[in-house]
């Protein structure tokens, strides 16, 4: 397509203003982390600090625990995950093929339970634990948030099954796989991309939680979560910005990391050629 | 390769009947050909057949076996779809040892059948390709494959070609006829297309509306027409119809005295194929003045008014193909110059009229 100049002009104007709004608050993180404490509240700001304070990062990682936080986020993000990918594709697969009785109904449950707000379900699911006795252990955590991804995550899902047709299943199982054979051998295959996108949003769900952190973790700080452990940093009179900037970097890494090492199936055009 | 036998199949969904007792028996190496209008229940019988979707009444025997209630695995059938539905994940020789692959067939004797088949295909070379990586062409025949690879008993193939350019089409046509040459396994083909049922099939079945209208080999569904849907649906341009009554074995067509089977009398349909009209004068000659006249170098469609007394009945919807409305056609083969408006003489056989009963739409002979 091709675009007179000022239609260009203002496309790559919007593009660098979006991109400058999405950017910039990283880049202040950066620049507040690098900064000496005392120069943070100057005026004007300055832009780059004069002396970066690379070292900053090494002596969060002597002071804090920060390798034990950012364990205990992964191992609760992993555990939700894996929770919550195997209920959500068999639960999406469900949705998308089957109609049973009140299937309909049971999809728009699982719908309206995505629009509550997560907190709702703090007090309740509390309640649970402690009867339960799971308060403080990464049990709950895990079990949490996966009660926060699985609505999400089914539903993504069924969409995405609801792209790939039907005769790619019937096609395997006249070809003698039975109906879960053929969604393991064909379908899951088929639906790489779309299973790791599903995977890397309930990873960011967990990731960036606190609420469940704070109401089931907060007396055990073992099993502290990266974001959890960032705010015990806050101290009631004095807060070293400059610290919480830097460890803020550190926890959002691994997203980053995780993000680098998924992006090759979630651009991949998998499905493409499989019909007309 | 094995005898197919279809008895009684119903299916609904609700108070949808989709197919009413639906009952057919195909012989060992038949290439059989379900055909009618969209929607009138062709898919579902194949997938009916296939053990896909369930009947909700009847029985289907594979070579003697009974397999109303067997998982579509067990059936030793194999299924060509219309989108083909290869596997997007796995290379072409991948998606065509699948269901050996499933049926724990050896690995080399795989690689052996692959090859052979690729080879009937003229696929060889695409062997390591997937799916993505084909054409339109390529992809169908990779879909034939992966049905021959595992010698079935019996072929399904759902509009197999409806995906490919006209011209493809014609040539898969001829293959897929060869292949069941080659192989002789039965077949049961599904298409919209009258055309290519009539190339194909040993035997047609017209389905409308979940019901069997006629079964019969090509020649007869065209000669004989059981019904007026039947000899609507097959010939292209399709049959033209005429309204008239019948007394005492003659009726009027034209103004001219035609006879007619005994067994009409009173209100009749009269059906008459454009080819079956000549032009110069003949056994019933009549003038007639055309409206249009579309030529085709060698051949030339002719369309005029049929006469009032013999208007075609409102009833019947007229093909869909051509734009002929209450208008009859005729299709003259080397015929001298035909202009609009400029009356020619024509004339017809009655022996080849086709009488039908209009409150039955049933032929009567
Ligand atoms: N799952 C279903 N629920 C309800 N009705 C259905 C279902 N599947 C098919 N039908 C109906 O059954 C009828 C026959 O469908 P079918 O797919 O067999 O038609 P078809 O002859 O193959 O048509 P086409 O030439 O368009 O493929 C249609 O009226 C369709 O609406
Ligand atoms: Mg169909």
């Amino acid at each position: 397509m091709r675009q007179s100049l000022p239609a260009r002009l203002f496309l790559y104007a919007s593009v660098v203003l979006t991109c400058a709004v999405l950017i910039f608050p990283i880049y202040w993180l950066v620049v507040t982390a690098l900064s000496q404490p005392d120069q943070l509240r100057q005026l004007p700001p300055k832009f780059w600090p004069d002396e970066p304070r690379w070292s900053v990062f090494g002596k969060i990682l002597e002071e804090r625990p920060i390798f034990l936080w950012l364990g205990n986020s992964a191992l609760a993000a992993l555990g939700a995950v894996t929770i919550s990918m195997v209920v959500s594709v068999l639960a999406g697969y469900s949705l998308s093929r089957f109609r049973v009785r009140g299937g309909q109904s049971l999809g728009l449950f699982i719908l309206t339970a995505k629009m509550l707000p997560a907190t709702l379900l703090v007090i309740p699911l509390f309640g649970i634990f402690r009867m339960t006795g799971l308060i403080g252990s990464m049990w709950s955590i895990i079990l949490a948030h996966a009660t926060l991804i699985i609505p999400f995550t089914t539903w993504m899902l069924k969409g995405y099954f609801d792209t790939i047709p039907r005769e790619l299943e019937q096609a395997a199982m006249v070809d003698g796989c039975s109906p879960l054979g053929a969604l393991f051998r064909v379908i899951l295959p088929v639906s790489a991309p779309g299973l790791a996108a599903t995977a890397l949003y309930g990873f960011v769900l967990s990731w960036s939680d606190y609420a469940y952190a704070r109401t089931f973790l907060t007396n055990a700080q073992g099993n502290w979560t990266a974001n959890l452990g960032i705010t015990t940093m806050k101290g009631e009179y004095i807060s070293n910005w400059a610290d919480i900037s830097a460890a803020s970097i550190l926890v959002a890494l691994p997203i980053l990391v995780v993000y680098l090492f998924l992006e090759r199936y979630l651009v991949g055009g998998l499905t493409a050629g499989s019909d007309k | 390769m094995a005898r197919i036998v279809i008895d009684q199949v119903r299916k609904s969904y609700g108070a949808l009947h989709v197919l009413k007792d639906f009952s057919l028996d195909i012989a060992d190496g038949e290439f059989v050909v379900l055909v009618g209008p969209s929607g009138c229940g062709k898919s579902t019988m194949l997938k009916i057949l296939a053990g896909l979707e369930e009947a909700s009444g009847g029985t289907i025997r594979i070579g003697g076996r009974d397999v109303t209630d067997l998982a579509p695995g067990d059936r030793d059938i194999a299924m060509v779809f219309q989108n083909y539905a290869l596997y997007p994940h796995l290379t072409v020789a991948a998606n065509m040892g699948f269901g050996l692959k499933m049926r724990g067939t050896p690995a080399d004797v795989i690689t052996r059948r692959v090859q052979e088949a690729a080879r009937i295909l003229d696929v060889e070379h695409l062997l390591e390709r997937r799916p993505r990586q084909l054409s339109g062409g390529q992809r169908q025949r990779v879909a034939l494959g992966r049905a021959i690879v595992r010698e079935p008993a019996a072929f399904l193939m759902d509009e197999p070609l409806s995906n490919l350019d006209a011209k493809l089409r014609v040539h898969m046509r001829a293959e897929i006829g060869a292949l069941h040459q080659r192989l002789g396994v039965t077949t049961i083909y599904v298409t919209h297309d009258q055309i290519e049922a009539m190339t194909m099939a040993n035997r047609i079945v017209i389905m409308k509306d979940g019901e069997i209208q006629q079964i019969a080999d090509p020649e007869t569904m065209f000669e004989r027409p059981a019904n007026l849907f039947v000899a609507g649906f097959i010939g292209s341009p399709g049959m033209n119809f005429l309204s008239a009554r019948a007394q005492g074995g003659t009726t009027r067509l034209f103004g001219e005295a035609v006879p007619v089977p005994p067994g009409a009398d009173g209100d009749v349909t009269i059906g008459l194929r454009p080819e079956h009209i000549e032009a110069g004068p003949g056994a019933v000659t009549f003038m007639a003045r055309p409206s249009l006249v579309e030529s085709l170098g060698s051949e030339k469609y002719i369309y005029f008014e049929a006469p009032d007394d013999n208007r075609p009945p409102g009833f019947l919807k007229q093909s869909e193909e051509d734009q002929r409305g209450s208008r009859l056609i005729a299709r003259l083969v080397n015929a001298g110059p035909v202009r609009i408006g400029e009356n020619v003489t024509l004339s017809f056989d009655p022996a080849r009229l086709h009488v039908f009963d209009p409150a039955t739409g049933k032929a009567i002979r």
